[in-house]
């Protein structure tokens, strides 16, 4: 049986825990020689260490990871984002993203927002209030408003539901949860 | 307004009458391909049964399994991986193929991929079958839906034009120009659309190097890759097809999000720096040439087919292969493996001092001989991002087989044209 994700309200309030640049490759996150690992503990061991060696120390539920164009490009295996969930992390606002990790990390019930100019309006520890059925990024401190593109009604229907394979039980599964 | 050929082929998958961009709606594949590979098929097939009481698919015609990766498994996980997969395809009665070489090249050697029909795998490299008039989409685990459900609600795509003409010169293949196509537009130059390959120079491109134009899509940004079927396609489709196919192309008006001409003819060898395929990594092989190498690679899901091998060959004939080299060859799947070495293409090689393996996707992921840290490959794999090959601190160059094979004869990265009649 396949435990289901948590079901997503329609907004969130999280600081910025990151902002990476354009064509960002998440497998630098945990380091290549670690995409194939599963265990938690592991992962936690080496999530973002490239980056920066406290980084798991310092990001708390709820917050978000920032990006510029393309980002999740290469090929985006799912272990990276796996390990900044475990993190906390709920989401990622970027300028734009790579179809192949747009495609997966929506099916795993994450937000992905784009927002064009976000990487440059936020700084690392901002607090956002995010509405990701309106893709809307509120900055109180800055009085900054960013509007970016809602995703479609199947995207919107995916993550209110916890992702695809959520959305895929509840409407074929043969399981009561 | 007219449409492209990917919205005739989506409209008719998705029984609506002109599939429109950006529209979200179920389709119907006409093939739903996997590879069986820890995590993927061995989790589908527990889901399916466990979650959803698919016991037993209720189309198997539909179903297309391919076990070409780990194919020396070397422990007994990876074993059960492949007995469970065999079991799970006998049992359901779908297409199953396994030792064939790599599925997305089968794919299309078996008939799968014809002129008008929409194919979807998890792995984005089945967009290589775009080489026919077929569609062929990467959609990750959602290709579980698919196998759920018979359909899969997809995104409509926008389509970009590449208008080809003249041709590629000796010493030139189809990745040099997938390369410097991302090196001009960008590494999301394409996002989220199709690149549709058209003109004089796309006519005269021979299948195989289609099938690597296409395979590389995702580079791009991509979401999938085609050409309009022509007489050569058509030909092909018609000796392997199993059934009867309905070839569709776009209409001359039809809309495109932008339009891109190349001249073949100003095409030089392109290679990636390791890293990724992006823009900044990717140079004229000139700017490199004498980075020394120790390993050399031909084959993967994008190269290794019978143009390549017959280019390293005539590169390497008559001669050995660079002291302190090594070279791998694997012919990209057991049909292409036979043709080259009824064509004495494989003797020359090993001759030149090149190992032949059997095909598979193995060396391509680092499965298959891993490179040591600190060596440096020139590959023609699809990805060069450290680690990918073996040790994290091994450099991973990509380029043609021609310069891959330039580079082994040589001993360091060398313009193919330097070597080549």
């Amino acid at each position: 049986m396949t435990a289901l994700p948590q079901v997503l309200p329609d907004v969130l309030t999280g600081r910025v825990a990151w902002i990476f640049g354009d064509d960002h490759d998440i497998d630098l996150m945990i380091g290549v020689e670690n995409i194939k690992y599963t265990d938690p503990d592991h992962l936690h061991s080496v999530c973002m260490k490239a980056y920066e060696e406290d980084f798991t120390d310092k990001v708390r539920e709820g917050d978000w990871l920032v990006g510029g164009r393309n980002f999740g490009y290469g090929h985006p295996h799912y272990v990276a984002m796996t390990a900044m969930r475990n993190e906390g992390i709920v989401g990622v606002i970027a300028e734009s993203f790579a179809p192949g990790f747009w495609r997966g990390e929506v099916s795993n019930g994450m937000p992905l927002l784009t927002v064009p100019g976000v990487s440059s309006a936020v700084e690392r520890w901002d607090e956002l209030e995010v509405n990701w059925r309106e893709a809307t990024v509120k900055v109180a401190s800055k009085g900054l408003e960013l509007q970016g593109q809602p995703l479609n009604e199947r995207g919107q229907e995916m993550i209110a539901a916890g992702g695809r394979y959520a959305l895929l039980l509840a409407e074929h599964g043969t399981k009561v949860n | 307004m007219g449409q492209t050929i990917t919205q005739k082929i989506l409209s008719r998958a998705g029984s609506v009458d002109a599939a429109q961009v950006g529209e979200n709606y179920p389709v119907r594949p006409d093939y739903m391909v996997a590879y069986d590979f820890p995590g993927y098929t061995d989790r589908f097939f527990r889901q399916m049964k466990e979650d959803f009481g698919v016991t037993k698919v209720a189309e198997p015609d539909r179903y297309v399994l391919f076990i070409d990766h780990l194919l020396s498994n070397k422990n007994e996980h990876e074993a059960e991986v492949h007995k469970v997969t065999r079991d799970w395809a006998h049992k359901n009665g779908v297409h199953f193929h396994e030792g064939e070489g790599i599925g997305h090249q089968v794919a299309a050697e078996l008939g799968y991929a014809l002129p008008g029909s929409f194919l979807i795998h998890f792995d984005g490299h089945i967009s290589s079958l775009g080489a026919f008039g077929s569609l062929g989409m990467g959609v990750r685990r959602d290709l579980l839906e698919g196998w759920v459900t018979g359909g899969i609600n997809l995104d409509i795509p926008d389509t970009t034009r590449f208008h080809l003409t003249g041709s590629l010169a000796p010493g030139l293949e189809s990745r040099d120009l997938i390369h410097k196509i991302i090196s001009d537009i960008g590494a999301d130059g394409v996002a989220f659309q199709v690149m549709e390959y058209t003109g004089p120079g796309a006519q005269a491109m021979p299948l195989g190097q289609r099938q690597a134009l296409c395979g590389m899509a995702m580079f791009a940004g991509g979401v999938s890759a085609i050409f309009n079927p022509d007489e050569l396609s058509l030909e092909y489709s018609r000796k392997v097809a199993k059934k009867d196919f309905e070839p569709l192309y776009s209409d001359p008006d039809a809309e495109y999000a932008a339009r891109y001409d190349i001249n073949l003819n100003d095409l030089s060898p392109q290679i990636v720096l390791p890293g990724s395929a992006r823009a900044a990594n990717t140079h004229d092989v000139r700017e490199v040439s004498g980075q020394k190498i120790q390993r050399a690679f031909i084959g993967s899901c994008a190269s290794g087919r019978i143009e390549d091998i017959r280019a390293a060959a005539q590169i390497l004939e008559g001669e050995r292969v660079a002291s302190g080299v090594e070279l791998n060859v694997v012919p990209t799947s057991k049909r292409i493996y036979d043709q080259a070495e009824s064509e004495g293409l494989l003797d020359t090689l090993r001759t030149a001092g090149a190992h032949v393996v059997e095909s598979s996707c193995d060396f391509c992921f680092g499965y298959a001989k891993p490179l040591a840290p600190g060596e440096v490959c020139v590959s023609t794999g699809v990805l060069n991002i450290a680690g990918r090959m073996g040790s994290a601190d091994a450099d991973i160059f990509m380029g043609s087989a021609t310069t891959v094979a330039a580079s082994a004869l040589t001993g360091s990265l060398t313009d193919p044209r330097e070597v080549v009649n």
